[in-house]
């Protein structure tokens, strides 16, 4: 699903934040991303849906070059890839019911099939009582849990979350962590999580690797 | 009220550039119908030697020549004929010199009449140039100053709204970074990222179309508003609603979306 070779991610020419960069992702697996703050995590990952350039070597996700990519071959990889952040980018002015709305009306579905699948999704992650409220007048852990929400909306081939549960309580990240393995276990999507701190007793298989210096290594 | 201060901002110079236009409008019109109303204020006649070629004078004085009428000189004869023998009127026809008149095709100032005739002299074969007209000329001219006046300032204004347009959407894609950011992070075109702005300039289109039309149809119905009594005599409004309003329509609109496609055409390229 997602492979590396020689990879090269930097925002200067000088200096390099990944280096060497060597790993394989199969379909269906669910891969945490460790390493210090600083250290390139969130660079490797904004990499994967093309918001950081490669500098070097070749990277495929889901079957797509991401070297050089951008224009309408970047919209198509973005319309395969599910995205969740730490601070949720949640359009404020939009109801929650459309924010989930979103990746399903880029992909061409109707406003009607968007709508009846976005009130399905709000019940999956248990927020039915919240429709027709903006983002706004949601804690935290609710505006995340409607980021998961949007990024299972379109049932893309991959989630990548960056520090999903970095700003919530233990209570709201268990139930955001639940929701992600959820997705991976019974629709078998790939997750990739961006995390300095890898849940104990996740309950589920999975990989991890750990940046170091700017070299991703392989921990488990 | 933050959606009436945004398009506020873009209506005001839309609407004051369509105002400019309708003055133009105006202004050229009363121009194009003062020009028919003299159109006949004047006669140019010609007397030459041998038959004028009418293809050799389609243009004098960068006008054009609408007809060339050739006299019949059997007026002339008639009246002198009780005098003379057949045998004398017969040499008389072959004698007499060819006569025509110029019909142009807009009203010529007395400058340009006065380039007509040195123009028609050259031609040796032209015996004679008669030009009788009457004064429109500072009339005229006065119009004419007033028609380009009005076509420049409208120039002006719309160079200005351009500016004041672009200024305007550049602050929306600006209040609208975060929310473009993350629909394209989806997969959206810019296009799509970007439809509430297009949204709000379509609507801003929109009123300043009907404020426009709204006060052009009322100054065509009381063009007394615009002129005083006095010039009712001598100028005279005949615009054409639809075609006016189309014209209107199609400034507004044009404007507005060249605007919107080079404010995006930039934000591709500084964000894409």
């Amino acid at each position: 699903m997602i492979n590396a070779k020689n990879i090269y991610l930097s925002y200067d020419e000088n200096k390099y934040v990944i280096k060497k960069g060597n790993f394989s992702i199969k379909e269906k697996e669910f891969i945490f991303i460790g390493g210090t703050s600083g250290s390139g995590k969130s660079t490797l990952l904004k990499s994967f849906y093309g918001e950081i350039p490669l500098k070097h070597g070749e990277l495929r996700i889901a079957g797509q070059n991401v070297f050089g990519i951008k224009g309408k071959s970047l919209r198509s990889l973005r319309k395969d890839i599910g995205i969740i952040f730490q601070d949720y980018k949640l359009i404020k002015e939009w109801t929650i019911e459309e924010n989930i709305m979103i990746p399903l009306k880029i992909n061409g579905y109707s406003n009607d099939i968007s709508r009846e699948q976005a009130t399905k999704l709000l019940n999956h992650v248990k927020l039915s009582h919240r429709l027709g409220y903006y983002p706004n007048e949601l804690s935290g852990g609710e505006q995340q849990r409607v980021a998961v929400a949007r990024a299972l909306a379109h049932n893309p081939k991959i989630i990548i979350a960056d520090e999903p549960t970095g700003n919530l309580d233990d209570y709201s990240a268990e139930v955001v962590w639940n929701l992600l393995k959820g997705a991976n276990e019974q629709l078998g999507i790939t997750v990739v999580v961006v995390t300095h701190r890898v849940p104990k007793n996740f309950g589920i298989r999975f990989r991890q690797l750990s940046i170091e210096d700017g070299i991703i290594y392989e921990v488990s | 009220m933050k959606f009436l201060k945004n398009t506020f901002a873009f209506v005001v110079p839309l609407t004051a550039m369509l105002l400019s236009f309708i003055i133009y409008l105006f202004s050229s019109n009363i121009l194009e119908n003062y020009k028919i109303k003299i159109a006949n204020d004047y006669s140019i006649v010609v007397v030459t030697n041998t038959p004028l070629i009418k293809e050799d004078v389609t243009e004098l004085a960068g006008i054009q020549v609408e007809k060339i009428i050739t006299l019949q000189k059997n007026a002339i004869i008639d009246n002198i004929k009780s005098n003379l023998s057949s045998s004398s009127i017969d040499l008389l026809k072959k004698k007499l010199p060819h006569f025509y008149k110029i019909n142009l095709e807009t009203f010529p100032t007395t400058s340009q009449l006065e380039t007509i005739k040195n123009k028609l002299y050259s031609n040796k074969n032209v015996r004679k140039v008669e030009i009788f007209s009457k004064n429109h000329n500072s009339v005229y001219l006065l119009m004419l100053l007033l028609s380009q006046i009005s076509f420049i300032l409208f120039s002006i204004i719309t160079i200005f709204a351009i500016i004041m347009i672009s200024k305007q959407i550049r602050i929306w894609f600006y209040e609208h970074h975060e929310k473009i950011t993350i629909l394209k992070l989806h997969g959206a075109s810019i296009l799509y990222s970007s439809s509430t702005i297009l949204k709000y300039a379509i609507i801003s289109s929109f009123i300043s179309f009907f404020i426009v039309s709204g006060i052009f149809i009322y100054l065509v119905d009381n063009i007394g508003v615009l002129l005083p009594n006095d010039l009712e005599n001598i100028v005279q409004v005949t615009l054409a609603l639809n075609d006016s309003l189309t014209k209107i329509f199609l400034l507004s609109f044009g404007i507005s979306i060249l605007t919107i496609i080079g404010v995006l055409l930039k934000y591709k390229i500084k964000y894409d």
